[in-house]
Parts: structure tokens; sequence; C-alpha cells
């Protein structure tokens, strides 16, 4: 008994390879844990808001791959000189929805001035925060463009990331919310009410790179050429993600 | 980085500190009748109780945090009635930064309080009892008075275990300046901004000055507390 | 003021089964350690509820199970001593003392705050805290305190037990002061039969949590059966007598008793006092005839009443001296030789130098 306690106090001690740690943005969730299962290399994924994983990896975090909702932060790691030059190229596309609890009846068109805060009553719009998650900017950028982003900025549920605006929408807590088409499509508790035109805010791309810690090839090199091929484009697409090149 | 604080910040401090003061008041009832259940009585399903109450202190603050959304939030059971019943809402305000609050310094409040009751002669409740005292005045006049420091541990351990609790926060109210956006909830914000390093730095320096205060303030209460229980001198 | 409590409750390894009346001012409880004394208090003081029993003070029923009474503690004016006085830690001694006061209805207030300060001393102490009292400084305030509750019945539980030799004299003296000036009836219990027989007007003997007997002290203390119980070493009847003479010079003060007189050294009393004599059965000789030319002061001549039975190497007497009774412990071997019989008539001797300071009560 004693020799099997030791074993395993030993074992913590051993160095965990992180030879495949993979950082996603949070609404890549149900997709690619799908393309992981069908990949060969079985990464360890690690999904959280690209805020907060670019700053994990700008204090260290030992990820060899980074799957980015947006450019910005990207762009954050790049100027920073932590990825891999040369390994970045834009992976997929989404598209902005807002949603609301399945069961509401909520009627809208998204236009210049569309009577957003009316809408809303005494609830708030369940977003990632605006400041810094992806899904939050692209919010407010549309929002903006059509004139309604001063009547409700005061009115928002700003949560830490993307998924968790969801989770307050199904719960019907909040009455509206903005979420990625991939999001909505995966909860049944909430219903797409419109989609927020392409030209309305910047490109939404998933921009991904090999770290600056990755090797040039390995591992996290297949699964990262892995992810063009055509049976993870399948699992994407079903999902609602869009190819890019 | 010393200069004055800017209004978010302020507000941010202003919040922290009202909803940690509210968590720990409002919760001081029902976690010294807690710790009075847990120290005086035996009865079947004890265990289970004690358990429950440090369940905050074991589980994931986000899934606190997700329990008191399913409970809690406007369309949850209890959240639901007590809008209905008392027009109090928890949902994204600064009351249900509070709850959250309460309930994960819950169990701490009532492991110290608990303490200081066991430590009870229970006989002077008895001499009290034979001077004409009732069940009320035992406890007002006798139980009260005696277990002050731990009461008062009780209240500074939760306060500070406020003044520092993110995650079940940011999971049921959300992360809204003025109104959910305590301190913990500030910092992370700016950290996930790039070029916020510096206000962030400065609010957790804030952050910890508040959390000496507190610590030094109990440290001086407790003394003055058990002196004038035990007698000085010693 | 009349107590009657009859009381039966399982106490983990025995039953008490105790039932006992009485009307004196102070009635005691003595038994051996363990015998239950201490529970009587506390369920006469509603601490703990009996099983089945009765308890009534007075006109006032505490506890009956028969007709379903049971007073609450808090509401019986029941004080109580404790042995170790348990003070409130929390309070100063003045705090202490006015505590059952506040809880008392101002019509039900007999006890004078400034009398009972006064009657216990405890004006020097009033702004101390507990934890800076001596022990004796304890009792005293544990006693004022349970006074100023101004209660029906006063129970006292061993409240000398944890007290050194010289500050037991004190306290023993306050509640001396206490029973004659105060008129609460007081319930006491001790292990010590000399406390006993210094304040008990009434005695109630316990043995493994049953009552051996209850009656007037007198009585008890000169039966011959119940030495056991009350101790072979300290046991003896107890005289009351009246002080007649103060020898000065000798230090003796003669003593008037229904059946003569008694020299007992070192007596602080006046002339007129009345006071407690309790003659160890140990110190009284029996002799034929009329002792001469020997050191004894003390000589009666009586007649034997009673002869105990018990095995072993000492037999008790009982003497009859013109109605006072006085036990003698002697060897069963001289009783034999001496012939000794119901019936007889013989002179028993006590010497002056045993009665004591621990033998004399003042009433």
């Amino acid at each position: 008994m004693r020799s099997a306690l030791f074993a395993f106090a030993l074992a913590l001690f051993v160095p965990c390879s992180h030879a495949q740690l993979v950082f996603a943005a949070a609404s890549l969730k149900n997709a690619l844990d799908d393309v992981a299962a069908l990949s060969p290399a079985k990464p360890t994924i690690s999904y959280g808001a690209s805020s907060a994983l670019a700053r994990q990896i700008e204090n260290g975090a030992p990820a060899q791959l980074f799957i980015s909702a947006d450019l910005d932060w990207m762009d954050y790691l790049e100027q920073r000189k932590l990825l891999r030059a040369g390994t970045r190229r834009w992976l997929l596309g989404n598209k902005l929805v807002l949603i609301a609890p399945a069961g509401s009846a909520v009627k809208v068109e998204i236009g210049p001035g569309f009577p957003l805060a009316k809408l809303l009553g005494d609830g708030r719009l369940a977003t990632a925060d605006p400041n810094s998650v992806p899904a939050g900017k692209y919010t407010r950028s549309a929002l903006e463009k059509f004139g309604v982003w001063g009547s409700v900025a005061g009115r928002l549920a700003p949560t830490e990331n993307v998924r968790a605006a969801l989770l307050l929408v199904a719960r019907g807590e909040a009455p509206l919310g903005t979420v990625y088409t991939t999001d909505a499509a995966v909860e049944p508790k909430v219903r797409i009410v419109a989609v927020f035109p392409d030209g309305s805010h910047p490109a939404i791309v998933y921009p991904a790179a090999l770290t600056a810690a990755a090797p040039a090839s390995g591992p996290a090199a297949d699964f990262f050429a892995f992810l063009a091929s055509p049976a993870a484009r399948k699992v994407f697409g079903k999902y609602g993600f869009a190819p890019l090149h | 980085m010393f200069d004055t604080l800017t209004p978010a910040e302020i507000e941010a401090l202003r919040l922290s500190l009202k909803v940690a003061a509210v968590s720990v008041l409002a919760s001081l009832p029902l976690g010294f009748g807690l710790a009075w259940l847990l120290a005086r009585f035996d009865f079947p399903g004890k265990a289970l109780l004690d358990a429950f109450i440090h369940l905050p202190l074991v589980l994931p603050p986000v899934v606190i945090g997700y329990f008191l959304l399913v409970l809690f939030g406007r369309r949850g059971p209890i959240g639901a009635w007590l809008e209905h019943a008392f027009g109090l809402v928890f949902a994204f305000r600064w009351t249900g930064a509070a709850l959250a609050c309460a309930l994960m310094g819950l169990p701490l409040m009532v492991r110290a309080i608990r303490q200081s009751l066991e430590a009870i002669d229970r006989r002077l409740e008895s001499a009290a009892a034979t001077l004409g005292a009732g069940r009320w005045a035992v406890l007002a006049s006798i139980t009260i008075p005696l277990s002050l420091p731990g009461i008062l541990t009780g209240m500074l351990l939760s306060f500070a275990r406020s003044l520092g609790e993110f995650g079940a926060t940011i999971t049921f109210v959300s992360n809204i300046p003025g109104e959910t956006q305590t301190l913990p909830l500030a910092i992370y914000s700016f950290t996930q901004v790039p070029g916020g390093d510096a206000q962030a730095m400065r609010l957790c320096l804030l952050s910890v000055i508040l959390s000496l205060a507190a610590l030094v303030l109990s440290e001086v209460l407790v003394r003055r507390a058990n002196r004038r229980i035990v007698g000085d001198a010693h | 003021m009349r107590i009657e409590i009859g009381l039966e409750k399982k106490l983990g390894a025995f039953t008490l089964k105790a039932a006992f009346s009485g009307e004196a001012a102070i009635t005691a409880l003595f038994g051996r350690s363990g015998c239950g004394k201490s529970s009587i208090l506390n369920l006469v003081a509603g601490l703990l509820r009996p099983e089945r029993g009765r308890i009534a003070i007075g006109d006032r029923v505490l506890f009956d199970s028969a007709s379903g009474i049971d007073v609450p503690a808090e509401k019986r004016r029941i004080g109580y001593v404790f042995q170790d006085g348990l003070l409130l830690p929390h309070l100063s001694v003045r705090q202490n003392l006015l505590y059952g006061r506040f809880f008392t209805q101002p019509a039900e207030r007999w006890a004078d705050v400034g009398r009972i300060v006064a009657l216990l001393d405890l004006a020097p102490l009033l702004e101390r805290r507990p934890h800076r009292l001596s022990g004796g400084e304890k009792q005293r305030v544990a006693i004022g305190r349970a006074l100023l509750a101004s209660p029906r019945l006063l129970l006292m539980d061993e409240p000398l037990a944890s007290l050194d030799a010289s500050r037991r004299g004190e306290i023993l003296f306050y509640i001396e002061r206490l029973r004659d000036e105060v008129g609460v009836p007081i319930l006491y219990v001790s292990h010590e039969i000399e406390e006993v027989v210094r304040l008990a007007g009434h005695l109630v003997l316990l043995s493994d949590g049953a009552v051996a007997a209850s009656g007037p002290l007198h009585e008890l203390m000169s039966r011959i059966e119940l030495r056991h119980l009350i101790g072979r070493h300290e046991g003896g009847a107890v005289i009351e007598a009246k002080v007649l003479a103060q020898d000065l010079g000798n230090g003796l003060a003669r003593l008037a008793f229904s059946g003569g007189e008694l020299l007992v050294p070192d007596v602080d009393a006046l002339i007129g006092e009345t006071l407690r004599v309790r003659v160890r059965a140990r110190d009284v000789s029996i002799a034929l005839s009329e002792p001469r030319d020997v050191s004894l002061l003390n000589c009666f001549r009586c007649r034997i009443a009673e002869i105990g039975a018990e095995p072993g190497a000492s037999v008790d007497v009982r003497l009859d001296i013109a109605g006072t009774p006085l036990l003698a412990r002697i060897t069963r071997h001289s009783a034999e030789r001496l012939r000794l019989a119901p019936g007889k008539e013989v002179w028993a001797m006590v010497k002056a130098v045993s009665l004591d300071r621990h033998s004399v009560g003042y009433t």
C-alpha cells in the first residue's frame, strides 16, 4: 500500500508533456471536440474567452496551438512575438446573431435604429464583455453601426465569455442576447431572432497559429494541419462555421 | 500609478464594500442560527447538514454561481417567489452579488461561531436560568456576549472572502459596472484588456490594503472582546 | 415554609428515588459522593426533569407528574449557589449581583440590595471582575447573587467544597448569618458532617439514590443504626446548650443543657447564646462508677438506652442523660467486660479538649 502511494506521489512530479495543449475560443467547444475525436492526434483542448487565453499565453501558458475568436487577440500575441512566424492563417468564419429564450415570441428586423432597448423591457442584453471578449466587441461594433449602442450600453449583462451569455438567455434570465450562430445551434433552449448582417461588424474570423513554444513539426503541427482537412471542414460546417482560406 | 482613483475605480471600491458589508450582516442571523444548531443539538441528518454548509468551500465557485442562477434567478423557483412576495430581485443586481458573497462566506462564518459556542460553559446558562432568565434572555445576555470573539472572527472571515469573491458573482450576476462589478471583477476586466495592467495593479493594491485593514480591525476587536470575557492581565 | 419533595429519575447507573419534607430554616442533604445529592438540587431547580414526582415549596407546586405541572426553571424563583460559584465572567461583581434582580418582578423583590451587600461584606468587591476574586470572595458573591433574585428557596451545592480550610470557616459564618437574619429556607447539600451539624435543623440522609432517614438533626445524629451513613469517624450526638458563664482566665465556657453542664474550651460566644455541640462518639468513655482524680472535666451520670449490634471490634452505645441522648463508641471487649446492658446506670465522660472548634456551631 505504501509503495503504491509513493509511486502515486512520484507520478505527480513527473512533468506532463504538453505536446498537444490547444487553447481555443469558447464558442468552438462543441465543434472542435468532435474534430479532435476524429483526428489521429488526440490533443488536450482548453476553452475560454480569447482575451483570457491570450493573456495566459502571454504569461507563459504552455499552449502550442491558439485558435482565437477575433483578430485583435491574435495580433496582440504576434506583436509580442509569441507566435511561430509564418504559421498564422484564417481558419473559420462565423455569424453574430440576436437570440431569445426558446419560448419567447419576440420578432424584430435588425436595421438602423431598431427598437432593441424597447424589446429589452426591464431586462438586460446578455453579451460577452464588450471591452475584451471578441463576441462582445463584434456586438458593440454592430450596435454602434445601427445607432442603438447608446440606448443599451447601460442595459447590458456582460459575461465572462460567449457561452455564459448563451446560458443567461437559455435560462430565461435575459430576454435577449448576442452570441455566434454556432452557439445558438447547440443550445435548444434559445432561438435565433435575427442575424447581424456581415457588414455591420468587422469580419468574424477565427485565426489560428502555432505558438512560439511549439516545434515546427510535431503533434501540434499535425493537428493544426488536420483542422484544414475535408473531414474536419465537414464537422465545422455541420455546426455552422464557415470555412475560410 | 498612485494618482487618485478614477470614478470607475471608486465605484468598484464602493460597491465591493457595500456588497461585502451587506452580505455579512444579512447572513449573520442564519450563520449564528446554523452554528447554534450544530453546536447544541444532535439530530438525524446533522452530519449531512454540516457537509452541505461546507459545500461552498469545496465546490468551484462557478458551480455555486450556476446553482444561484438556477434557484435565485428571476425564473428560478426561489427567485421568482421572492420577487413576487417581497419585490426582492437578485438577478443582475448588487443584491445578487451580495447573495453570492454571503453563500461563499457562510461556511467560514458558521465554523468560527460554532467553535466559540462550543467553548461556552453550559452551566453558566443553567445558572442564568435559575436567576430567572428565560431562553432569549440567556441568549442575549450570556450566549452572545461569551461567543462574541467567534462571531467577530466569523464576520471578518466572511467579509474578507466577500472582498475576494469572483467566480460565483460573475456567473450569477455578470460584470455590470456600478451594479455588480466589485473589485475582483474590475481587476479581472482590466487584465483582459491590453494595456490595462497598470490599472489592474492599482486595484490589486487597493484590495490588499482593504483586506489588511479588515484583518487588523478584527484582531483589535477580538482581543477586546476576549478581554471582556476572560479578564485582562493574563 | 414547608418543603415537600418526592422525586424519581434514572441517573446513569442507578435510579434516584427520594422523598422527604421539612420545615426547618436549613434542610441538609447528606451522603457520600455520587449518591445523588446534587441531582436532587438540579431536579428541584428545574434544570433536570424527574420521571415522576412532586415538588412543592410552601403552597406553590412547582412540579407534579400526576397533574402535569412543570414550572420552567426560570419561573421557579429558586436560587442556586453552585459548588464553583459559576459567576458570569463577562460581568462585574455588581452586574452579577443584580442579574437575577433584573428578572424579578418589582412586587416580588423582597431582597434589599444594601442589606445583602452588607450581610456578605461585598462592598469592596463591587467593581471587580470575577476572575480577580479569591475562592471565598467568589462564593460570597454567588450567595449574594442568588439572594438578590429574591428566591423563595435557596439551594446550596457543597458551597464550601472548593475552598481551603481557612476560607471554609469564613463562609460558614456567612451562611449561619444568612440562616439567622434572612428568612429564606435553604436546602443544603454536603458530604462534610461538620457543616451539616453547624447549619442544619433538618437532616436527610441519602444512600445510593434513596432516602435512608429524614428528621430533626439531633434525633438522627443520636440513632445508632444511622452511624454508618454519617461516618464512623465523625458521628456523634448533637447537644444544644446555652452559655452560662465564661471563665476567661482558663479559656473555658460553661454551657447548660437538659442533662447538666458542659465545659468547652475556646468558645467565642456571649452569655445567653445557644450553641450546638457535637460530641463525637469516639471521644466518649464509659465508667461504672463516678470518676475521681481524673483530668476529665465533663462527667455525666446516665442510663444505657441501646447498644449497637453490628459485628466488629467496636460497638456503639446510646446513652440517655436525663433526656439528652449521647453516643459512645467503645470496644466490644470493654462492653462485655463491664457487662453493659440497656437500662444500666453508668457514667459518661467527655474530654473537654475533644470539643474543639470543629464541634461547636453557633445558632
